[in-house]
């Protein structure tokens, strides 16, 4: 099963952001998008999670054009991709209600009536795939925390599980640990791989040129607005055939 | 028979003179005070409850539309809430009393001196501080907030949803807000309503500000007093009852 774009084009209003832009998601593969900041990397994330459409070209899940389906369709596929953003976007819950958001949405009105009629009178259990999830970032012990009493990086972290905790088959973090700590970062990252070996195809988008060369095993370089380089991350980080793209990792290129 | 009621008639007597030892000067002086205070009482809650509750199920979708779409007129809409806010009463209640006049609109459905025509004008005058207060609210709610509930699988309504719950605070002060216009409002009421009170003492259209103002104005102060403080021991608990619901989700 892949997620991928297919000449997409993306425009505001006049100005284009990134043009004909190919990409191709694969699952169990951790594929990292650099680029400098405002070359639209976010933008092209948005594409992916199906937030919006492309102008031109097609986003497709398991060889589905998502944007030829009527929405109700179109929300099965996107369920089945998670986004973490810049910012953690905490709800102002707890953190268990934070991490079962994305399996309570996915319930019926019926079952999520009674679990709510449950929570008042205090008896929720947090389901497994949950739970697993706060163990990957290493939170297990902050089920009952509020939300707002977490610091960044563990925010982070919580948002991280937010969007593992429904299994989904794409996980796609936009510049996840720009505000963190090493220490953090260094569970996020992990946290990526261990999405990938779970057989979840990743996408990050990075500034952080170290960070790819961590944990990607793709890298698409996009620069100019468009993808001028893309390919196993070991030959793009020591071969690219793209002049540009060559000073942009040697860091020559300054944006 | 009536040998009967006459043997009762001592025992009544005493029973009558034992509650109003016990029941203190205020129900001596008025026979049916209690019972008229009472009613009073119900007929302000029933009336600004239902008016509030009515309002906020209208207010709050208004709210979510007009924050987070587009469409011709928007900023009419908000000059109206804002206009709104600011509309007098009586004003508000003379336009209630001919929609449901007999000439009117609504004339069919005689509502003249009613508690569902004052639930009308009320719900008018309790609609545009709920709804710019759920207005500034929910559009306070930050946009990676709404796009983090749309990523994890969310529908439209879901969105929505997570907004009102994240706005919850700003939406109990609504929610006050416009109670405490509804309850403590005298004009409109009294235009639609009538201030109606029955021979047998039960109030059908009198709220405690329209019977605080008779009971000033005929001298009664005492009564006046026990109902103005009534009032104020209704808004007080109201507010604490909200402000607690409003707490729920931060205690969990």
């Amino acid at each position: 099963m892949t997620l991928r774009a297919d000449g997409v084009t993306r425009a505001y209003g006049d100005e284009v952001v990134f043009r004909d832009v190919d990409l191709r998601v694969p699952q169990g593969e951790v594929v990292a998008i650099i680029g400098p900041s405002g070359v639209g990397k976010s933008t092209l994330l948005r594409l992916l999670g199906l937030f919006t459409p492309p102008d031109e070209g097609s986003v497709a899940v398991d060889g589905t054009d998502a944007w030829s389906l009527p929405t109700d369709d179109r929300l099965a596929l996107r369920r089945r991709v998670g986004v973490v953003f810049q910012e953690a976007s905490l709800f102002d819950a707890s953190v268990a209600r934070n991490v079962e958001y994305g399996l309570r949405v996915r319930r019926s009105w019926r079952e999520r009536v009674h679990d709510e009629l449950r929570a008042l009178v205090g008896t929720t259990e947090l389901p497994d795939t949950a739970r697993d999830a706060l163990d990957v970032v290493g939170l297990a012990d902050y089920v009952d925390k509020p939300a707002d009493s977490l610091s960044g990086g563990e925010a982070q972290r919580v948002a991280f599980a937010r969007a593992l905790a429904y299994d989904p088959d794409f996980l796609l973090l936009d510049e996840p640990t720009s505000d963190l700590d090493p220490r953090n970062t260094a569970v996020i990252e992990d946290a990526m791989t261990a999405a990938a070996e779970r057989d979840i195809g990743v996408v990050v988008a990075t500034h952080d040129m170290n960070q790819a060369q961590r944990v990607a095993d793709r890298v698409a370089v996009l620069l100019d607005d468009s993808v001028i380089e893309s390919g196993p991350a070991d030959r793009v980080f020591e071969n690219p055939r793209d002049e540009r793209a060559r000073k942009f990792i040697d860091g020559e290129l300054v944006y | 028979m009536v040998a009967v009621l006459a043997a009762l008639m001592p025992l009544a007597d005493v029973v009558s003179t034992l509650v109003q030892a016990a029941a203190g000067p205020l129900f001596v002086e008025f026979p049916f005070e209690r019972t008229y205070v009472l009613s009073i009482i119900y007929v302000s809650l029933y009336v600004s409850l239902s008016a509030v509750a009515l309002s906020t199920l209208f207010s709050v979708p208004v709210a979510l539309v007009v924050g987070f779409t587009d469409f011709p007129g928007k900023r009419l809409v908000k000059a109206a809430i804002n206009t709104g806010m600011g509309f007098p009463s009586v004003v508000v209640g003379l336009v209630v009393l001919f929609a449901v006049s007999n000439q009117g609109p609504l004339g069919e459905l005689n509502l003249v001196f009613t508690k569902e025509a004052m639930i009308m004008s009320q719900f008018v005058l309790a609609t545009p501080p709920i709804t710019g207060i759920a207005l500034a609210s929910v559009t306070g709610v930050q946009a990676d907030v709404r796009d983090a509930a749309f990523a994890l699988g969310g529908t439209r309504l879901d969105v929505a949803l997570t907004v009102v719950k994240e706005a919850r605070y700003g939406i109990a002060t609504a929610v006050l807000a416009g109670f405490g216009r509804a309850i403590s409002e005298v004009g409109s009421v009294l235009i639609v309503g009538g201030n109606i009170a029955g021979s047998d003492g039960v109030s059908k259209t009198r709220t405690l500000t329209t019977a605080v103002q008779l009971e000033a104005r005929q001298g009664r102060y005492e009564t006046a007093l026990v109902l103005g403080a009534v009032l104020l021991v209704l808004v007080l608990a109201v507010n604490a009852v909200v402000v607690r619901l409003g707490d729920g989700g931060q205690m969990r």
